[in-house]
């Protein structure tokens, strides 16, 4: 094992964690040999054995510095198989973790669990899914945040620069719910309804959006392109990949609509666009304004593919879309659990 | 009670060996890396010409990255390393 030196105090204890720059601003858990072990041991991998690399920083995530972080994080020992599938999506080479990672816009590492996992370890999908309250999600990711710091050495100043960051980069793990109108998210994305996966995604921020009126699908996902193509979005020369999660009372309208989450997809391709003239104006595209930029619109996404749509969340009419990290310089990854 | 290190101490080497500088921008051959962020190549271009009208350089590897999020593959690297001097690169925006 990794031990540096012996302290007494349990308190001292911690603080010599906070003093080594080893936190995320919150206490951890101080680990001892047996949570290191059991960590280990339900990971399924071995102490020096490497997990991850991000080759360009000659970093790499070992199985022994993973159940540290994870320990630290508070995680349960069972949540670790979790854990090795996040830390492979991160050093996967089309996440391109350089940029997620340092990027001024600050993303947060959000972490979607799917299949049957998600209820044996009791990820919150339903009310506050993205809040605080349950052990799993907010251990989860916060695990993932504390190896980026520790082990990819991607702490705040240095390697991570981002100009506000956001709130999500302590921890952002949800579920998918269960009762989705459509196939489970990662059925869509290739894998069988009885396996796991953990999906990763790079979010520069969260935007909730309300619609309590609405009976129809047009209009609830209008209400979702408009807030996903804002005049200071980013990425006005096109969008990465971008995240919805619909909340239930929403999905009720697809279901009853009969949209398909095909047509969900390409009604948001269609509909969110801005007037090159609204982007000049805002200075946001370069030239003079001229006549025909009135009536030239400028789509933010290529293809249905670009949205991905997830159902969680509890009752209340709303969603939230999290507009994606880059302009297709990253990609969601999901990783069989 | 002990403490326990959460960092991952590398397999590979802690630092890394720097290519000589050259004593002379004079003559020498030029790699131009891309990393695609707006008006990087029109930034790198300019650079090039005003070295090549001061210090005689010429290009001779020009590569694009994937993306700026993208590490620059080993192919072009190795290209870098045969056929240039002094390599530049940079944010454009």
């Amino acid at each position: 094992m990794s031990e540096t030196e012996q302290v007494g105090d349990p308190a001292g204890l911690i603080e010599a964690y906070y003093d080594a720059g080893w936190t995320d601003g919150l206490p951890v858990v101080p680990p001892s040999d047996a949570s290191v072990a059991a960590m280990l041991a339900s990971a399924g991998v071995e102490a020096d054995e490497v997990v991850g690399e991000i080759h360009g920083r000659n970093a790499v995530v070992t199985g022994e510095s993973l159940a540290i972080n994870a320990v630290m994080a508070g995680c349960r020992p069972e949540y670790a198989p979790v854990v090795v599938a996040a830390v492979k999506s991160l050093c996967h080479p089309d996440f391109a973790y350089h940029g997620p990672a340092s990027s001024t816009g600050g993303s947060a590492m959000v972490l979607i669990v799917s299949g049957p996992i998600a209820r044996e370890l009791e990820v919150n999908s339903g009310h506050n899914a993205f809040g605080q309250g349950h052990r799993a999600n907010a251990t989860i990711g916060r695990a993932v945040r504390l190896i980026m710091m520790n082990a990819l050495n991607t702490k705040p100043g240095f390697l991570d620069r981002a100009t506000f960051g956001n709130p999500g980069k302590y921890t952002f793990c949800f579920a998918e719910r269960e009762d989705t109108p459509w196939e489970p998210f990662h059925v869509s994305r290739g894998f069988r309804a009885d396996e796991s996966t953990l999906t990763l995604y790079a979010s520069n921020s969260l935007c909730q959006v309300y619609n309590q009126l609405a009976a129809t699908p047009e209009a609830i996902l209008l209400c979702y392109a408009d807030a996903l193509y804002n005049l200071g979005s980013p990425n006005v020369y096109g969008f990465n990949q971008s995240l919805v999660v619909m909340g239930f009372e929403h999905a009720d309208v697809m279901r009853a609509s009969g949209w398909s989450r095909r047509d969900v997809q390409a009604f948001l391709v269609q509909h969110c666009r801005r007037r090159v003239a609204d982007l000049k104006r805002a200075a946001r595209l370069p030239g003079e304004l001229v006549a025909e930029d009135e009536t030239t619109w400028r789509h933010g996404f290529e293809s249905p593919d670009d949205l991905l749509i997830v159902c969680a969340g509890g009752a209340g009419s709303w969603s939230a879309v999290l507009p994606g990290w880059g302009k297709k310089w990253t990609r969601a990854i999901t990783t069989r659990i | 009670m002990k403490i326990f290190d959460p960092t991952s101490r590398r397999t590979g080497p802690a630092t890394l060996q720097l290519a000589p500088r050259p004593a002379s921008l004079q003559g020498l051959r030029l790699g131009l890396v891309d990393n695609r962020k707006i008006n990087a190549a029109a930034i790198l271009e300019k650079v090039a010409d005003r070295l090549a009208a001061r210090h005689g350089t010429r290009v001779t590897v020009r590569d694009v990255k994937r993306s700026p999020s993208h590490e620059i593959d080993a192919k072009a690297i190795a290209a870098l390393k045969r056929d240039a001097d002094l390599v530049i690169s940079g944010v454009g925006d």
